[in-house]
């Protein structure tokens, strides 16, 4: 079959009959409104990613301020613990040496 | 000197709506589903609007998806009849504004017989006045094939138009 080869009756009659048939006349309002649909969710999932990453971010800021309290106070306590403790050796040296004062009195009086 | 040209969906959309709604209304023979692929090729079109390059571009782009769109719909749903179909374009067929044709319904009821193949090269041949190489490129299809089947195709149409529309066509 030749490219350009003449139609002939039937070929033109199906030309014819198979012309263009008008769309239907709400089809471009249907791709339009699908368009803005499918903008508006996806706009409305990046509202609502942004809104659990905002939760997430604020959930680790509180739970790393509570950690660094709570590490805080701990070290707070084991630092009086230490100053105590430092406080009872200085007292219980100061015993001892009053001890030792008074049995070398003691064994002077004698 | 012009710019670079910016394809507008709708524009495009105003173009060659009625285009894309007769390639698959002729292709799979049901109104509804006509207009659901013709409104997905659209979508489509605009999450592709950036690769188009020219208004050729566009057409050709058009009718490559739509048949490709078309064929999987007829893929999906492989009941379909004559009788269906011209119960179908008899309900449907004279809205939007349309004048009744007999014999444009009743070629396209016979257009529908045809194997898909064939009434895809038909289609595009005598709908949108295309070369078979035309048709070739858009289908992705060898030339000779396309050749082929639009032999077969018109032979068999006339065959079928010959028993059934002798009082409408003188050629066949």
């Amino acid at each position: 079959m030749d490219d350009l080869e003449p139609m002939d009756d039937f070929e033109r009659e199906l030309q014819l009959a198979m012309r263009r048939r008008p769309a239907p006349p709400r089809l471009k309002s249907k791709v339009i409104n699908e368009l803005w649909e499918n903008a508006h969710r996806a706009s409305h999932r990046m509202v609502w990613f942004e809104r659990i990453a905002a939760t997430f971010v604020l959930a680790g800021v509180v739970s790393g301020a509570v950690l660094w309290r709570n590490a805080e106070e701990r070290q707070r306590g084991v630092e009086a613990r230490q100053q105590v403790f430092t406080a009872l050796r200085i007292t219980n040296r100061a015993l001892e040496e009053m001890n030792a004062q008074l049995q070398a009195r003691g064994r002077n009086a004698q | 000197m012009t710019g670079p040209w910016k394809p507008d969906l709708e524009d495009l959309l105003d173009e060659h709506q009625s285009m894309v709604f007769s390639l698959a209304l002729r292709m799979t023979g049901d109104r509804g589903l006509a207009e659901e692929i013709a409104q997905d090729v659209f979508l489509e079109l605009d999450r592709n609007l950036r690769k188009i390059e020219s208004p050729l571009h566009a057409c050709h782009w058009l009718r490559r998806v739509t048949m490709s769109r078309s064929a999987d719909a007829l893929r999906r749903r492989r009941v379909r009849s004559m009788d269906m179909w011209v119960e179908i374009d008899e309900h449907h067929g004279a809205i939007f504004g349309e004048r009744p044709n007999p014999l444009g319904s009743r070629i396209e009821s016979l257009l529908a017989t045809l194997p898909e193949s064939q009434r895809a090269v038909l289609v595009l041949r005598y709908q949108e006045d295309l070369t078979p190489d035309e048709i070739a490129a858009t289908l992705d299809t060898p030339l000779a094939t396309v050749k082929s089947q639009l032999q077969r195709g018109l032979k068999l149409l006339r065959a079928k138009a010959a028993t059934h529309l002798k009082e409408f066509v003188r050629g066949a």
